[in-house]
Parts: structure tokens; sequence; C-alpha cells
């Protein structure tokens, strides 16, 4: 059903937080992951058991420090210890899917509060929003609602093109989508939990209203997203090109550190297994007249490509994370789409799917391996 | 165009213990004729060759990599060939989406007894391999 929560001096934030607070005050969570703003206005997420710390709580700010699917990751494991609630966006919720089929998380006792997502800035564009006063963030989520862009700097470019953000998961689900917030917080959420918490059912529900403006931010987003595929898609297409993506690539590993699928805690790339004894460096060298060093950068981007993209949720954490700018997330995601395209994929849509590379029929790509 | 008639590939090969390793021994002891441009490598199973082995010899320039494994069915851990199968339609939409030509890479079902058919392989690899010419990564050093 959908509910209604009142807004408080007509302010959204207001309103998500006292709604928060009564998750924890009746008892319904122990504990609840969700950013919290430091006071130097810091948005970073947190577990929170004092329901007086969501005073701070800010979900709706339009920034993401880390993907929280590994945060729900550390948490839970093979059982979360408590029962827990977890505000997060759609492509969190999308990657928890994927690291509990990965056995890497657990949604048992997991409640998932997911959050209609407007899309997120870079932290440095966010900053520069907070520091200039470019718009106030309640505005920006109100014109968000109507599928509208406040002027400013662009979002993340996988925002840009992010085709899902509404969460399909959650066992209560926050509209932003629709009527706007002016009156008040529509929340999606099952009777049982509606009573507990006591909302009532809202009966006029504008559900048209709330398809339109999704249908006109999807497709927007949609045709930038294929545009943008479509246009790397030539450019990996020629000979060479993808070690010219990467020729700045400083091997920091920031990109498989910010990716909430990557969780290898032996990561090859991590080891010494590509030491090599000195000789080994010159005789490459001589092979192939000369050879860059430290090496190994592409063979780096195109194994963890050929271990997670069936998984890429294209969250884009790791274009984040890249110091050089390297549109990592766009690559892993149009590559991780194709990859997906040929086993009939959707990563984070479904947890009783199995894994693409896990599971197999002993009757399918029967050509593979024979003469042809 | 490269001289493709002094060119001789040099493939790296991936052979399961249990069935294409010992079928290529049998080729040896047979003295079947194939040509002498494979490293072999034995493994346990086809399912061990992670991508990153494929991946790696590629990169560094040799022409073509085999992965050799037993029969769908035969596999001596059950199903560890079909997760093979999986894993090597994925290796080739990667290949093919970033530029690189999969046909270098290929994968073949040999048993212990079909030392011919892992003699044929390597021959037709070999020849393959020629008219596709030397793997561009022999001198790409920026990677
Ligand atoms: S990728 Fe989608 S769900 Fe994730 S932060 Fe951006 S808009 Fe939101
Ligand atoms: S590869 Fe990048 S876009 Fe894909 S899931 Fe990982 S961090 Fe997100
Ligand atoms: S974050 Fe950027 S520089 Fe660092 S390893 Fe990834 S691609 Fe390279
Ligand atoms: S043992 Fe030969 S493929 Fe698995």
């Amino acid at each position: 059903m959908i509910g209604l929560f009142p807004l408080k001096d007509g302010d959204a934030l207001t309103a998500v937080r006292s709604f928060l607070q009564t998750l924890l005050s009746n008892d319904v969570v122990d504990a609840l992951y969700v950013p919290l703003e430091s006071a130097e206005g810091q948005i970073l997420p947190a577990l929170v058991t004092d329901p007086a710390r969501l005073e701070s709580a800010n979900p709706l700010a339009p920034v993401m420090l880390v993907n929280g699917a590994r945060a729900i990751s550390a948490l839970t494991q093979k059982k979360a210890p408590a029962r827990l609630g977890a505000v997060l966006r759609s492509c969190e919720t999308r990657a928890l899917v994927e690291l509990v089929k990965l056995q890497q998380a657990s949604l048992e006792d997991v409640l998932l509060i997911g959050v209609d997502c407007p899309g997120t800035y870079e932290l440095a564009d966010y900053q520069a929003i907070q520091k200039e006063a470019l718009f106030a963030l309640e505005d920006a989520l109100q014109a968000a609602g109507r599928g509208e862009q406040l002027e400013g700097p662009d979002l993340r470019l996988a925002c840009q093109m992010c085709t899902q953000p509404i969460p399909e998961q959650a066992d209560i689900h926050l509209h932003i989508y629709g009527e706007g917030l002016a009156g008040g917080l529509f929340v999606e959420i099952g009777e049982e939990l509606a009573e507990k918490l006591g909302l009532t059912p809202v009966l006029d529900y504008q559900v048209k209203k709330r398809q339109q403006v999704i249908e006109q931010v999807l497709g927007d987003k949609q045709k930038l997203r294929e545009a943008e595929i479509s246009a790397l898609q030539a450019r990996l297409g020629s000979n060479g090109s993808i070690a010219q993506m990467f020729a700045a690539c400083l091997r920091c590993h920031n990109c498989m550190t910010a990716c909430p699928i990557c969780y290898c805690k032996t990561c090859l790339f991590r080891t010494a297994a590509f030491d090599h004894p000195p000789e080994h460096y010159l005789n490459a060298a001589y092979r192939k007249g000369a050879i860059r060093l430290l090496g190994d950068t592409l063979l780096f981007h195109l194994t963890r490509m050929n271990h997670m993209a069936a998984s890429c949720v294209s969250c884009g954490m790791c274009s984040s994370a890249c110091p050089v700018d390297i549109p990592v997330g766009l690559i892993f995601s149009t590559i991780g789409t194709q990859v997906q395209a040929a086993f009939g994929y959707t990563p984070g849509k479904d947890l009783q799917e199995p894994l693409p590379l896990v599971t197999f029929q002993a009757n399918e790509w029967n050509e593979i391996g024979e003469v042809k | 165009m490269p001289d493709n008639n002094h060119f001789e590939p040099r493939i790296v090969a991936f052979l399961c213990n249990w069935c294409t390793y010992t079928g290529a021994d049998l080729a040896g002891t047979s003295r079947l004729q194939y040509p002498p441009n494979v490293r072999i490598i034995r493994t346990m199973c086809s399912s061990s060759v992670d991508p990153v082995y494929v991946l790696k010899p590629l990169l560094d320039g040799a022409d073509g990599v085999l992965i050799g494994g037993c029969h769908p069915g035969d596999c001596h851990y059950q199903t560890g060939n079909y997760k093979t199968r999986r894993r090597y339609v994925a290796m080739q939409e990667i290949l093919r989406a970033s530029g690189f030509d999969p046909r270098r890479v290929w994968l073949r079902w040999i048993s212990a007894s079909e030392g011919q058919k892992f003699a044929d392989t390597i021959t037709d690899m070999v020849a393959s391999l020629k008219e596709m010419g030397p793997n561009p990564m022999q001198v790409a050093w920026a990677i």
C-alpha cells in the first residue's frame, strides 16, 4: 500500500528523518544503515542505533561516498547479527543482490529501505554546490520529483545514464518522483509494517503522475545511455584503443576497491603473482623491443572484467574513484552489458536467478569446443 | 600484409590432466606428426584455467591460446568443463568488445584417446593463426 508521512515545516528531509526514527523507536529494526551528515557537512554512511543520531541523517543528499552494498556485506556476512534496516539507492540494492548471490552478504533479517534516486554528483561538485550555495538541496529534490534538474554541475555520468533509479527490491520504498514532496512523503510499504508505524493508506495516490515523471526521466537517461555506449563501442572496436584508454592508469586499484562487486580478499593483483625475477622483465623487453614498467596494467583491467562484468550494476563508483579520470565505469558498463546480454542476465534483479558463470546447462553452446 | 609464410605462430596450450593432456601424450607416443608451435601447460581441469592465464600470454604476445578439456559430461570433476564453456563465452565477448580478435583463443574438447584429434587441432590452429598473422600485441609495449 501507499502511505503518507506528513512533512514537518514543509521539509522533506525532516520528514524522512522522523520516518526513520519511527523505525528505530517502534522497534521495527535494531540498527539502521543510513548516511549521516557530519558537522562539517560531509555525508558519511553510518550504522545508527540511537534514534537521536537520526537528527543528522541525510539519505537524500545527492552524493554517494561508497556503494552501500559493501557496508551491508560487512554487516551481515552470513547473517545479520540483529534486525537491520538499510537505506539504499537502487544501484546499492542491485549490487547487494549480486553480493548475496556471491555469498558475501545476507538479506535475512534485513529490511531494505529503498529511495527513488534522482542521481548523485561527484564529491567535488557536491562540495562546490554546498560551498557556493548554488542551490538549496531541498529545491533540487522538489525539482527532481517533477523530473527536472536545477542549473549547476552535471550529475555523475553513471547517474546521467542510469536507467534503473527506482529500487525494485525494497521492503519500504520512499517515493520522490511523482507528486513532488509538497504534500508529504509517500511511502510504499507492506500493510503489517504500515500498521506498526501508524501509516494510513492514501486513497487518491496519483499513480499516473508518478508514472509520467518516471517515464520521462527514464526516456532521457536511456537515450543518453545508448549514445554513450555506442560512442564507446565505436572507439573500442579499433585495435589497441582499450590500451590507449587505460594508458594513464596509475595501477592504484582504486576502481577495484570502490567496486561493490569486487570482493575477493585474496585478489591476484594484490599478491606477488606478477612480481617476476629481474631477468624476466629484460627478456620481455628483448622480445617486444620495449615494455612498460611496471606493466600488466591492461591485464589487471581485462581480468577484473572477466571476473565481474556479468554482475556490473553500472553504479560508476569505479569512475568516481579514478584519480586520472579514466571512464572505467563506462567501459565496464558497456562491456558488462554485452556479457550480460550473452547470458540473458540482468544483475541485481532476481535473487533466485543464478549467477551466469556459476551455473550452466548441459545442453547449451554445443558448437563450442567442437571442430567447425 | 605480414609475411605469413615465414611466420611461426606461438601457441600456449592449457590442457586438462585427465583428457587433453593425456590425448597430447598419446599423440606423442603414437608418433603422430603435428607442428612444434605449441607450449603445453598441464592443469588439473579446464575449469582451473582462470581467464588471467589466457590473457597474460595474449597480452605478452603469444599468437594463440588453446584450452583443452574433457568432452561435456566427461569432466573428472563432474561439471568443470560446463563452467569452462560459460567462462569462454564471456571471455570471447570481452575480447571482441575490447578490440581483440577472439579467434586467437580456442577451446577444444579432446579425450585421452583422441591423439589424432589433438594433432589435427594443433595443425588447424597453426594454419588459422598463420592466416591471421602475428598477434599485434607483440609490439604493443604501452600496456
Ligand atoms: S547510478 Fe543510478 S541509482 Fe546509482 S546513484 Fe546514480 S542514479 Fe542513483
Ligand atoms: S565495475 Fe564500476 S560500474 Fe560496475 S559495479 Fe563495479 S564500480 Fe559499479
Ligand atoms: S582507479 Fe584509475 S588509475 Fe587507479 S587502477 Fe583504476 S583505472 Fe587505473
Ligand atoms: S577434468 Fe578435464 S575438463 Fe575437467
